[in-house]
């Protein structure tokens, strides 16, 4: 894979429990795309945390990514619960790239997304998202955001462009 | 004995050819006599209320529903004492009485302690009473009242193995009952009003009971409807040449549903069929038990499958907690599901932790071969359901069909036509009126007497008809019985609805058994005609002002609450959900003054409701916790971050709203001792109703829990004392403040018209 000029995509889908969530993470490991990673965090309604991410996240993770961070506690409110779900993980995204992602994330998860929630984050180039795409079929928030330029770089950006159409959304 | 199952249609029971199999009506059926043309009206309380007076609705002051009371006449939801219901006169003339399950006969402002209790069924004339007040009710959790007492959930409700369940436990006290009258009397005749809250919402029941049904309704609601008039047609519980109405738009095509929803939607119908079958078992029993007793020879019983048409309030998604339609919360299919996963999934769709309505279309598919449901007073699949009478010491024709237009003001003057008892003149010194209904008792022995009920009208929230002698004029106000929005109501503002210009349809059920042909225009002087007896009767019963949806959505509300602060002593309990202090859309504190012993205490300090709608303060581990629950939607938590101290302790849960808006938005902050020791936010809060049933505690959580993180130490009682707790609602200022009402009253109106 070339890190130079590349486009990448990253998806980010809100739910209303973590079942869905799982479902949409396994059928995008499932659809053939090229995955830079995928992770779903999910928290009971007693507040439990739990998550699950691809290999892919963790190598990408270990490459290099650890100076990526996001803004949290995002406060839109939204007028369904699943626009709420949504704009939390995309506050949570961010940390799901960190090499530190399991103690950071339920750190960060736990104070932004809702209980009885969930959010899966996916990563991947622009090239896979005729497969990818489509494979997410029960997100009940959906955003997608675009970058191009150095690996790391587009990766962050688009991150940070998926971010911004969930924090928009949900206003 | 008079059994009247809830929200259930014409084409739900095996015995009429529906999918549900229910032996014991059949039984009854196969050895008494089947009723294919016997009406109710469209809604819960106005059938009940018909069916224990004789008279029609409107005319005993329920237009409308126990929840809705306002000052037109015909919408009091008050009886008057000039039409002493059935169970009184009974009573008064020598029989033991009893009422088992569903009353919903009570204002809902008169279901405490204080009263008054002329209301209550054992001032309907029942001896006893063992059930709920309200409209509906959990099956798991339901919080009952005894006579005069709300007591509240049994204590058994706990029990993870052999957990409470009310169907059972109705059938139990019925049994219980009948054996004590019996060990006490051996002569004395009995009147029993089983009134079951199977097969309203929330739809629950055993896993046992619904996987019986498993695959069953994987063919969709549109082939089940074919399936049903298949059926219908072989029993000969419909004439050879009826047609099967044709599913209107509202109702999506069962082919256009998503694959992968399909299996979430036919749940919803495996569920409701075991919860149905649950009930037609639970009848069985106490049938057996006066069988055993060696009288059902003698026994009348007569037994109606729903008080109006299937229930259409589950709107097309279904839900996985029926309150989530009444308080708008707009939901897809798919966030349904994911909250029902939430909750355990679609295998535990009827367990305890959720309240389910199935679709809207699984309901029409339970009215076939008519169209519409439950509201719909305008066509028969809110006004026609089943009814048997089984009586062998009288019926000789067993197993026989009768066709007579019936309507349920008649059981009244029939029961008391058979029991030889004349309706009263006066009662109490008061002159009566009379009942309205006629007496179908001859056409238990001669199938072939005349039809006595020639004219009916019927009216539910403007949807209305007008009957007679066969014809049938339709008149449906052009709205979704299940959307309550501003933008639909507001053409049917008075001054701006005509009901005279709402579409006419015409109908002559001799031939036409389902609505099939509207004849409208074939007839233009019919349907004048019937227009008119119409206003007649309308004006004749009280019916008027006619409204199409009530009265508070078009300006008038009752008068605002003079009171904004409430006080519980620590020891009330069971405070029912529609007289807890109504701190929707508000700004409000919760103040309780505490006795915290050495090492601290635990438990609940105040909670109303459960995890899918409700609030709960309690101690954990030592700190203060507020939990609100938004219909299991939104769930918010908000904690302490000191330890709860010893000793005298005032703690707080101050919530200051956005806006003076349904549903705002606000913060949360917590103190002890006037420290603040906690924040949060809440964005949504719920607008209109916690829950339809499950109660306010002082000093525990009975029933269902808010947070269930306690759930392993229900009801949580706390270790400490509660000296009392305090709701202040804090008033806004002038429109702020009567904007708030209207919209408060607008939510339980809602609520009420859909219970």
């Amino acid at each position: 894979m070339k890190f130079d000029n590349e486009t990448i995509d990253v998806l980010i889908g809100g739910y209303m429990s973590r079942d869905a969530a799982h479902d949409d993470y396994e059928a995008v490991r499932q659809s053939g795309g090229y995955l830079h990673g995928a992770v779903v965090v999910s928290k009971d309604v007693d507040g439990a945390l739990a998550v699950e991410q691809t290999d892919h996240m963790v190598r990408e993770g270990a490459a290099g990514l650890g100076a990526i961070g996001f803004a949290v506690g995002l406060f839109a409110p939204p007028l369904l619960a699943a626009t709420a779900v949504g704009a939390a993980m995309g506050a949570g995204a961010g940390k799901l790239l960190h090499h530190r992602t399991e103690n950071r994330l339920g750190e960060q998860a736990g104070e932004t997304i809702p209980l009885g929630g969930a959010g899966l984050i996916v990563a991947y180039p622009h090239s896979a998202a005729g497969k990818v795409e489509p494979a997410i079929k029960r997100a009940v928030k959906k955003v997608i955001g675009e970058a191009e330029g150095h690996h790391v770089q587009a990766l962050k950006s688009a991150l940070s462009d998926a971010q911004q159409k969930m924090r928009a959304d949900s206003s | 004995m008079l059994v009247l199952i809830d929200d259930a249609g014409f084409g739900n029971p095996s015995t009429f050819g529906g999918p549900i199999n229910t032996p014991n009506y059949t039984r009854m059926a196969d050895g008494g006599l089947r009723y294919n043309r016997f009406h109710v009206t469209a809604l819960c309380s106005p059938t009940r209320a018909a069916l224990l007076t004789g008279r029609n609705n409107h005319a005993v002051g329920f237009g409308s529903v126990g929840e809705f009371s306002t000052g037109f006449p015909g919408y009091t939801a008050v009886l008057p004492r000039d039409c002493a219901p059935l169970p009184r006169i009974l009573r008064d003339t020598g029989y033991s009485t009893a009422a088992f399950g569903k009353w919903h006969l009570t204002p809902d402002s008169q279901q405490g302690p204080a009263g008054p209790f002329d209301r209550w069924p054992n001032g309907w004339g029942f001896d006893y009473f063992y059930g709920f007040l309200g409209g509906d009710s959990g099956q798991w959790d339901p919080c009952l009242a005894e006579n005069q007492k709300v007591i509240g959930t049994p204590s058994t409700f706990g029990d993870a193995e052999n957990p409470y369940y009310l169907p059972d436990d109705m059938g139990d006290k019925t049994i219980e009952w009948l054996h004590a009258i019996r060990a006490q009397d051996a002569q004395k005749p009995f009147f029993v009003y089983f009134s079951t809250g199977c097969s309203h919402a929330p739809h629950h029941v055993s896993q046992a009971w619904a996987q019986k049904y498993r695959g069953r309704f994987d063919q969709g609601w549109d082939r089940l409807r074919e399936e049903t008039f298949a059926r219908q047609k072989t029993l000969g519980v419909i004439p050879a040449e009826t047609e099967l109405t044709p599913r209107d738009n509202a109702f999506p095509a069962w082919d256009s549903l998503p694959d992968r929803l399909k299996d979430y939607y036919a749940r919803q119908m495996e569920v409701y069929a075991g919860f149905s079958e649950n009930a037609d078992h639970n009848v069985g029993r106490v049938i057996d038990a006066i069988d055993e007793l060696g009288e059902l020879d003698n026994t009348l019983v007569i037994w109606i499958w729903g008080d109006n048409g299937a229930s259409l309030e589950g709107t097309i998604t279904g839900s996985f907690n029926e309150l989530t339609m009444q308080n708008g919360i707009p939901l897809t299919d798919e966030m349904q599901l994911q909250l029902a996963e939430r909750y355990g999934g679609i295998d535990a769709w009827g367990g305890q932790l959720m309240m389910p309505h199935y679709s809207a279309a699984w309901a029409w598919a339970g009215n076939t071969p008519f169209k519409w449901g439950k509201q719909v007073a305008s066509h028969l699949g809110g006004t026609r359901d089943p009814m048997v009478v089984h009586w062998p010491q009288r019926v000789r024709d067993r197993g026989g069909l009768r066709s007579q237009f019936t309507h349920v003001i008649d059981v009244g003057p029939t029961i008391l036509d058979i029991a030889g008892i004349p309706q009263p003149t006066h009662v109490d010194g008061i002159a009566q009126k009379p009942m309205h209904g006629s007496s179908f008792a001859d056409s238990l022995v001669d199938p072939a007497t005349p039809e006595h009920h020639t004219q009916q009208y019927f009216e539910t929230i403007g949807n209305r008809s007008m009957y007679k002698d066969g014809w049938w004029l339709a008149m449906r106000t052009q709205r979704i019985p299940w959307v309550l929005t501003p933008e639909v109501l507001k053409d049917f503002a008075p001054g701006k609805w005509d009901p005279d210009a709402d579409p006419a349809e015409l109908y002559y059920l001799p031939d036409d058994f389902s609505q099939a042909k509207d004849v409208a225009a074939q007839h233009p002087d019919k349907v004048a005609e019937l227009k008119n007896l119409f206003w007649e009767e309308a004006s004749k019963y009280q019916v008027l002002p006619l409204m199409a949806t009530l009265s508070t959505f078009f300006g008038m509300v009752p008068p605002l609450p003079e009171v904004s602060r409430y006080e519980f002593r620590g020891d009330v309990q069971n405070v029912l959900s529609g007289m807890v202090p109504r701190i929707y859309n508000h700004s409000y504190t919760i103040t309780a003054d505490l006795l915290v012993p050495p090492g601290g205490a635990e438990g609940v300090i105040v909670a109303e409701a459960d995890h899918l709608g409700g609030f709960s303060l309690f101690v954990q581990d030592g700190t203060l916790t507020h939990t609100y629950s938004m219909m299991g939607v939104f769930v918010y938590r908000q904690e302490a971050d000191i330890v709860l101290p010893e000793g005298e302790v005032t703690v707080r849960m101050e919530f200051s709203a956005d806006g003076p808006k349904p549903a705002t938005g606000g913060e949360v902050t917590l103190f002890i001792n006037n420290e603040i020791v906690g924040k949060g936010r809440m964005d949504h809060t719920v607008p209109i109703r916690f829950s339809a049933y499950a109660g306010m505690d002082i000093g525990r959580d009975n029933g269902g829990v808010v947070d269930r993180s306690y759930e392993d130490k229900k009801p949580f009682p706390f270790t400490g004392t509660v000296h009392k707790v305090v709701f202040d609602i804090k008033p806004h200022l002038s429109d702020d403040e009567n904007e708030l009402h209207a919209t408060s009253q607008h939510g339980q109106t809602a609520h009420a018209i859909t219970a």
